[in-house]
């Protein structure tokens, strides 16, 4: 046996030590709860020096799994890690993946599907994933996440297929338990030289890699495939063999737990097999012989091993964390069946929906699903624990607080085309007048304490009167404001995955226009509200410009905080250069975020849309007329752009009551320029260098927590590029505002 | 056989639940506990937190599991019944269900300014034994974060965990990330734990026959509960619609505050808008209304129950109309309820008509 060492470290941290010592060459990521701990503890050992693998941060999962298809077929060790509705967002790329023989390791920490949505654990993610040609490994415990790190690669390079490394979202990948890990020296030498495959990177030998097929050639490759996943089912038993040599801990694609004897049989994939085995010890206290397995590799699936071990009971109860609907039971549980089939046993499966949207699962639960099933009359499929049906139902609270788009047209600002200068008037637009305005988003939300995004959504709300239909992307602004079995909405709302908000609203405005059309509507003035922040013009920058060039009617509206705040914190490709983060951390080797902010502006002026304009809450008067600007564009010409700098206390770290004045610090250094592109005509709306007001990019950057680093000297460099940077754009911006042509 | 465990459920688990809200640090109050049992008492641990999106103010709970040495711990699922439940927020106790699951032999650690007698009435904590302490007071005097006060404070009601291993943890831990922070935060370790040391440990509910807070289980197990403040679902409408537009109105987010709050001055306002442009909580309710004979738009004072105490009004603010005062000092002048009861049934709902 090798000698270990004790931390107390969760999954997550887990499986960034295995890759740590692994060293991988390259990881592409995007963040998303729960696995996004993976890459930021492997950014923190590259800031601190400890780790040089490559981490890309992508603009989305799909290009991650590019990042990674890329690598892998340059031949070089790669490591990915995703979870819900990153992993569908991949899929597409994962039989690509195994159908051209790529090795690599991905760690999903199993997370909820989205629609409703939901970040907590279950297993409807994973279960996408089985036909993808992957080798699946599920851990039920955080040791067992290092453990499986190690042997997925193994396994990987041995049979030529990616594996991917399952546990359970937060119950596995946030839980701290004490843990053994090796010394570096040890995992190299059992990972070993990497071995070489074909790759695209090899000049000597030119190859073509992924043929366009036809019939027959698919058939053999898939065959080939399939037997690799038999080979892969042989070669797991060896490795769990080796492994337990060097650890001291042994691994079976079938983990049991008193089973011997056992007439009754749970069946649990993760976390809630180690909670089950106390049911089991309960439950044998009273005299019923009853065990618990678990299966630690969902592909291959282990049929003869898991028929072996449960032969002898009578009644096998299979839990399942997802659904496959219509089916009679969760994929798990299908599978489960169809192993004991295979093998000719005659006992009774109990199949039982449970814990999901990371709904708990106490050693309670355990005994009474089994009391449940072993019931005479028991159904033989059923969800356990769905709330109580006949609790009443909350009527009178059914739109008891909705808006009447009447009391919102109080004529408080307006405005008129001017058709000879190409430009949108406005009157009216009064900060102190549009306080009467009542507010579509009602108050009691569960933002931070001085959180900007409500405060962006107000300002903007005052400029706009009458109908407002919104679209809000996954982000922050979405999860504080419709938390079920409440909603802040006081107006029509539609929330959708943060790829896809400006193609959904999109659908949204062509049905009205169609209903019109046909009559089946009268016509009706509705300004089209879509909401994202940084985040989701990242990874939603294709559908943004798609619906840009196709000019709907829709201001698309961007709280800008600088990164992804919703879910610690990550860089954006919109976070400052220079700024620290959970996945751009500042360390001894490492200075913060490595690239400039992206010119989301420019980009979408280019797209030709009729009005570009950027607010700041330093400047709330401006704010509501550009607001009013946007939605008389966005009702008459075509799709308005609004991009607001949208503070984040907690992340930004500075204290909120400052807020408005490192906003203000940005407008006046330069760094956020407030300014419209209307009608393809730029015009400054504040110009600090003409009003003396201008401020060095330091002014800003020493006012919060995230950029204070940046002043010090050693950093003199990374803050004067960032000063260059800006001031070039702002010298661009002038020019083109001084010249109409541009 | 428990060697270093004074107390353990059926299942050999000696279990700690804190109680609090984002921004405090309990999570990391759980992990220095957990670690604290691995690396300086000899015994096995786990900790985990509830989890939710990265938010600063709304309810955390951090869980700690601790066995002997020898023994697994298997259990996943969140702490019901605590050995030790520690409050880090006392507002929590009116609008959350921190204390469910206390058995009578619990000790409770609750950050509060009152004596344990009139806390234990107050939040009708009918079991268990209480401690208390102005945590958020002594971290100030010790220039120190209110978890490690309050980490202070359960060491001491275990009666077995080691404040010196917790020291040398800190030392380690904390002192190589923020060196600059590290006395002040084991004073404050140390302040806390004397606070709790010193006390006899209050016994809640002596008069009354309830010896359990017990509740209905989330899974209808008929078992203990981490139940959520439910109001209400809408099953006529499928895939999970909310008709109950705006009903967030109904959320009190007092319990979001840390210490602070704007209080109003209406003979200096001026009426001017600007702490409404800057509010992220809408707390805001400007309304037209005839002043000395002419209509005018005017500040009725900020709706309290969803102010989070941000104070991005007061920055702002041009008159001195609205100014940082601490929120228990506000409750007492009764400068808040005043302007809570004036908007009380108008404003926000009446609104919608």
């Amino acid at each position: 046996m090798k000698k270990q060492r004790i931390v107390f470290a969760n999954g997550n941290e887990l499986a960034a030590i295995a890759a740590r010592q692994i060293h991988y060459h390259v990881m592409g990521y995007y963040p998303i709860t729960p696995s996004t701990q993976i890459a930021e503890n492997l950014d923190i050992f590259r800031a601190d020096g400890k780790s040089d693998i490559r981490l890309i941060a992508a603009e989305g999962e799909h290009s991650a799994a590019g990042i990674c298809y890329g690598a892998s077929a340059a031949g070089g060790r790669v490591f990915a890690a995703t979870s819900a509705n990153g992993l569908l967002y991949a899929l597409e790329q994962m039989p690509v993946q195994s159908g051209t023989r790529m090795p690599m390791v991905m760690n999903v920490a199993c997370r909820c599907v989205s629609g409703p949505l939901c970040i907590k654990g279950d297993h409807s993610d994973i279960m996408y994933l089985l036909n993808a040609g992957w080798i699946i490994l599920f851990a039920p415990r955080p040791q067992a996440v290092y453990d499986f790190n190690l042997m997925a690669l193994k396994l990987a390079e041995e049979v030529r297929l990616p594996v991917a490394v399952a546990f359970d979202g937060f119950f596995t990948s946030h839980q701290k338990r004490k843990c053994e890990v090796f010394e570096d020296e040890t995992v190299t030498a059992y990972v070993g030289e990497k071995p070489e495959w074909e790759n695209v990177l090899d000049l000597e030998n030119p190859l073509t890699i992924g043929s366009y097929m036809g019939e027959k050639d698919i058939l053999e490759n898939k065959y080939e495939l399939s037997e690799a996943m038999k080979l892969a089912d042989r070669r797991m038993s060896e490795i769990f063999r080796n492994y337990e040599e060097l650890s001291g801990r042994i691994y079976h694609k079938v983990e049991n737990y008193r089973t011997e004897d056992a007439k009754f049989i749970f069946v649990l994939l993760g976390s809630a097999y180690e909670t089950a085995k106390e049911a089991v010890d309960e439950v044998r206290e009273k005299g019923i012989p009853t065990g618990a397995v678990t299966v630690c590799s969902l592909r291959p699936f282990p049929y003869k091993e898991l028929a072996q071990l449960c032969r002898n009971a009578q009644m096998l109860v299979v839990g399942d964390r997802q659904d496959s609907y219509g089916a009679g039971g969760g994929s798990f549980s299908l599978e489960v069946r169809a192993a004991m089939q295979r093998f000719g046993w005659r006992g009774k499966i109990m199949s039982r929906v449970y814990g999901l949207g990371g709904t708990d699962f106490f050693r309670e639960d355990a005994i009474n699903m089994f009391k449940e099933c072993i019931d005479k009359d028991a159904e033989d499929f059923g969800y356990y624990g769905v709330p109580d049906k006949t609790q009443t139902d909350d009527d009178s609270a059914i739109n008891c607080n909705k808006l009447d788009p009447k009391d919102t047209k109080l004529h408080l600002t307006s405005c008129a085309y001017d058709m000879e200068k190409r430009q949108m008037a406005v009157k009216g637009g009064g900060l102190k007048e549009t306080t009467i305005l009542p507010k579509r988003i009602a108050p009691g939300h569960g933002a931070c304490p001085g959180c900007g995004i409500p405060v962006n959504l107000n300002l903007l709300m005052r400029g706009i009167e009458g109908n407002v239909v919104f679209l809000f992307h996954t982000g922050c602004g979405m999860v504080v404001t419709t938390a079920y079995p409440k909603t802040s909405f006081r107006v029509p709302y539609l929330h959708n995955l943060f790829q896809n908000g400006a193609a959904t609203m999109g659908g949204i405005i062509a049905v009205l226009e169609e209903k019109i059309r046909r009559g089946e509507l009268p016509k009706k003035e509705i300004t089209f509200v879509m909401v994202s922040g940084d985040g989701g013009m990242d990874i939603g920058l294709g559908a943004a410009l798609g619906a840009a060039c196709r000019n709907q009617r829709m201001i698309l509206f961007e709280y800008d905080n600088g990164g992804y705040m919703n879910t610690g914190y990550q860089l954006s490709y919109s976070t400052p250069y220079g700024a620290g983060s959970a996945t751009s951390h500042v360390g001894k080797e490492q200075f913060g975020k490595s690239f400039f902010q992206r010119d989301t502006m420019q980009i979408m002026a280019a797209s030709g849309i009729p009005y570009v304009a950027s607010v700041a809450e330093s400047n709330p008067s401006d704010f509501i007329k550009k607001a009013a600007k946007a939605a008389s564009y966005a009702k008459e010409f075509g799709m308005a752009y609004v991009k607001a700098l949208s503070a984040c206390p907690l992340n930004w770290n500075d204290k909120p009551e400052n807020e408005r004045e490192v906003v203000k610090a940005a407008v006046d250094c330069c760094f956020f320029p407030l300014y419209e592109v209307e009608q393809g005509i730029t015009s400054l709306s504040y110009d600090p260098e003409k009003t003396g007001k201008k401020v060095p990019v330091e002014e800003w950057l020493g006012r919060m927590g995230r950029t204070k680093h940046l002043l010090k000297e050693q950093y003199s460099e990374v803050t004067a590029a960032l000063q260059q940077e800006i001031d070039n754009r702002f010298r661009r911006l002038k020019a083109r505002a001084e010249n109409p042509l541009l | 056989m428990n060697t270093i465990l004074p107390d353990t459920d059926i299942n050999g688990y000696y279990e700690i639940r804190l109680e609090s809200i984002g921004g405090l640090g309990a999570n990391l109050a759980g992990k220095l506990l957990g670690e604290l049992g691995v690396f300086y008492m000899g015994l096995n641990a786990s900790s985990f937190s509830s989890y939710g999106s990265e938010k600063k103010g709304s309810p955390v709970r951090a869980f700690v599991r601790y066995r002997e040495q020898k023994g697994e711990i298997r259990n996943n699922a969140p702490v019901l019944k605590p050995h030790i439940l520690g409050i880090f927020h006392e507002a929590m106790a009116y609008n959350y269900p921190v204390f469910d699951g206390i058995k009578k032999n619990s000790k409770i650690v609750l950050n509060t300014a009152f004596s344990a007698g009139e806390a234990a009435q107050k939040y009708n904590i009918t079991t268990g034994q209480l401690y208390v302490m102005n945590a958020g007071a002594i971290a100030r005097k010790c220039g120190c974060r209110l978890n490690m006060v309050m980490l202070g404070g359960v060491i001491a009601a275990s009666g077995f965990l080691s404040l010196d291993g917790m020291k040398s943890l800190c030392r380690e831990n904390l002192g190589k990330k923020y060196p600059e922070a590290i006395l002040g935060n084991l004073k404050g370790i140390e302040q806390g734990y004397e606070m709790v040391r010193t006390q006899e440990g209050y016994v809640c509910g002596k008069d009354s026959t309830n010896v359990e807070n017990l509740a209905q289980s989330p899974a209808g197990c008929g078992l203990v509960s981490m139940k959520e403040p439910w109001s209400g679902r809408f099953s006529g409408y499928l895939g999970g619609v909310n008709p109950a537009a705006g009903n967030s109105m109904e959320n009190d987010l007092s319990a979001s505050r840390e210490g602070y709050v704007p209080v109003f001055h209406p003979e200096k306002c001026i009426h001017c808008g600007l702490c409404d442009s800057t509010c992220p909580d809408m707390v805001f309710r400007f309304e037209k209304k005839m002043v000395d004979g002419k209509e005018n738009i005017v500040n009725p004072g900020p709706d309290y129950r969803y102010c989070k105490g941000c104070l991005r009004c007061v920055s702002v603010c041009p008159v001195a109309a609205l100014t940082r005062e601490e929120e228990e000092k506000a409750l007492k002048e009764g400068w808040l309820k005043k302007w809570e009861n004036q908007n009380k049934g108008k404003g926000h709902e009446k609104e919608a008509g």
